[in-house]
């Protein structure tokens, strides 16, 4: 690149001395040469920057350092450390964690085997035989033994009386009360296994929330608030059960009413009948 | 050779001299378009002191923007190793979520236990009013007063009872299909319930930390609304209780009336006599 200027430049000045020599007068010489100054002049780029424009740029490239980039270094520096500070000491204390999961620790050991005990302290109270078979049928949490109930809430309360024996209202009543007796222990007996199930999963959202970290913790209060929805759902079923046997009691003891008012009108008439014969 | 070139430079000389103007012209010009000459790194003084001023700010980068980065990068390291170690650390957030599985399992067994058929009746009206109680089917409801009444009987004609025996059989029917209805509604919502707290353990499973307080501010959503229903269930069986009670107050009231009528009777029976 350099080399063609330096070959054009020579060639250039030689077409112009060539010119200027052979030139006929002085003036015209010396017009020429004026022309080519000027023209030289105008078209010469600006002088290179001096010496004095260097350093004055170094300087400023080091006052920006020094001055603008330091600054907001160590700003930005000291606000990261007061995240970390903030963090450590505020949000998430590294001690209150340790201690919080000593905490459940503590309190699995404390309170988790008494309240089984509690819970699992015997109960039964019947002495002879068929009362103490239903007991126990009815208070072992199974569910895949519906057959013997049955018969062991027969063999206690008897069964319902034959067609010949009595009333077809009072067989039928008789057979609804047994059949939402029955449902009512059928949905303890599954109430109580659901009740074992969600023991079970208390100690275990427990034992997981002693280990837990702060990131790891929301998933165990979702899940046990989620568990929470579904023990409501069973209370509510256990009340729905509930509201049927009372409303059944209600309603045999109001058909005994409505019975009782038809007797009542029968034996009216039988009385009345009977004055008139006397 | 050197015979020729002599007389050009005599002539040359000559025509130099005869020419003074345009030669001086012709340097002038020379001397001003001469392109310029390149600058050598040594002996500019110019190179010199660029390469100490650069010297000096990149002394100053390192020290300044490095080190003060060097820092900001400590801390930050600091930060995140604290973030994974203490707050979030990988290894327990997949052990939470394992046991959300595994509870998920449990429920899944809960559910089924909710499921379990239950019926006992063994006769006919017994048996369809059972299965209307049973269904967990809120479309149902339009057809339990017509079982209760086929197995209970309906309120006694005014031929049949008085009125204020009337107004208590009736009363007391109400309250009794009340409560049966509402135990249907109940199990129905129970269900509902149930499926969707399943839903929300499931997507706990694929939550993240930062999406899972989300998630349980649902299931806090549900639990309010499950203990809504709850407290809808309790005030029906307080309802039955209260009906239950008002109607046992009601005989006592009934027995009192009658008495006082079968006294008036009686004394009339005997001044007849």
């Amino acid at each position: 690149m350099r080399l063609a200027v330096y070959v054009g430049y020579l060639t250039l000045f030689s077409l112009f001395a060539w010119f200027v020599t052979n030139l006929g007068r002085r003036r015209q010489v010396v017009a020429a040469v004026i022309a080519a100054l000027l023209l030289i002049h105008l078209a010469a780029p600006p002088p290179a920057a001096a010496q004095g424009g260097l350093i004055a740029a170094v300087q400023a490239v080091l006052k920006v350092i020094n001055g603008a980039i330091e600054i907001a270094l160590n700003g930005i520096n000291n606000v990261r450390a007061a995240v970390r500070n903030l963090y450590r000491s505020v949000a998430w204390p590294v001690e209150l964690i340790a201690q919080a999961r000593a905490e459940a620790l503590q309190m699995i050991g404390q309170y988790r085997n008494l309240m089984a005990s509690i819970l699992n302290v015997n109960l039964k109270s019947a002495t002879l035989p068929a009362p103490r078979a239903l007991e126990s049928l009815i208070r072992d949490h199974r569910i895949n033994n519906f057959t013997s109930l049955g018969q062991a809430f027969a063999n206690t309360y008897r069964a319902i009386p034959a067609p010949a024996d009595a009333s077809p209202e009072d067989r039928a009543m008789a057979d609804m009360d047994d059949a939402l007796v029955l449902d009512n222990l059928k949905t303890l007996k599954a109430a109580d296994g659901a009740t074992d199930l969600e023991l079970q999963a208390a100690d275990s959202v427990e034992n997981a929330a002693s280990q837990a970290a702060p990131g790891s913790a929301p998933f165990l209060t979702a899940a046990a608030t989620a568990s929470s929805v579904r023990s409501q759902a069973l209370t509510q079923k256990m009340l729905a059960a509930e509201l049927r046997q009372e409303a059944a009691r209600m309603a045999h003891r109001n058909e005994l009413r409505k019975r009782g008012a038809t007797f009542t009108l029968q034996l009216r008439g039988v009385l009345i009948n009977l004055l008139q014969h006397n | 050779m050197r015979k020729r070139i002599l007389p050009i430079l005599k002539r040359s000389v000559a025509w130099t001299r005869n020419h003074k103007l345009r030669m001086v012209g012709l340097v002038l010009i020379l001397v001003a378009t001469m392109p310029d000459a390149g600058k050598g790194q040594f002996l500019d003084p110019c190179c010199a002191m660029l390469a100490a001023g650069l010297t000096t700010i990149s002394n100053r980068l390192n020290n300044v923007v490095g080190g003060g980065l060097n820092t900001i990068l400590s801390v930050d390291k600091s930060i995140s190793d604290f973030e994974q170690q203490v707050v979030w650390p990988q290894g327990l957030i997949s052990q939470a979520r394992a046991l959300v599985g595994s509870l998920e399992g449990t429920f899944h067994q809960i559910q089924a236990l909710t499921q379990i058929k239950v019926n006992s009746a063994t006769l006919p009206g017994s048996q369809q009013l059972e299965q209307n109680l049973l269904s967990r089917n809120p479309s149902q409801i339009v057809q339990t007063t017509a079982a209760y009444n086929a197995l209970y009987g309906t309120v006694p004609s005014a031929t049949d009872a008085s009125s204020e025996l009337r107004d208590l059989v009736d009363m007391t029917d109400a309250a009794a299909q009340t409560a049966m209805k509402r135990a249907i509604e109940i199990d129905s919502l129970a269900d509902l319930e149930l499926e969707a707290a399943g839903q929300i353990t499931q997507s706990v499973q694929n939550a993240a930390p930062g999406s899972a307080p989300i998630l349980e501010a649902q299931a806090d959503a549900w639990l309010i609304r499950a203990n809504a229903y709850t407290q809808a269930a309790t005030a029906d069986l307080m309802r039955l209780d209260a009906v239950d009670l008002a109607d046992s107050s009601a005989e006592l009231k009934m027995g009192a009336s009658s008495t006082a009528n079968l006294r008036q009777g009686l004394i009339n029976l005997l001044e007849h006599n």
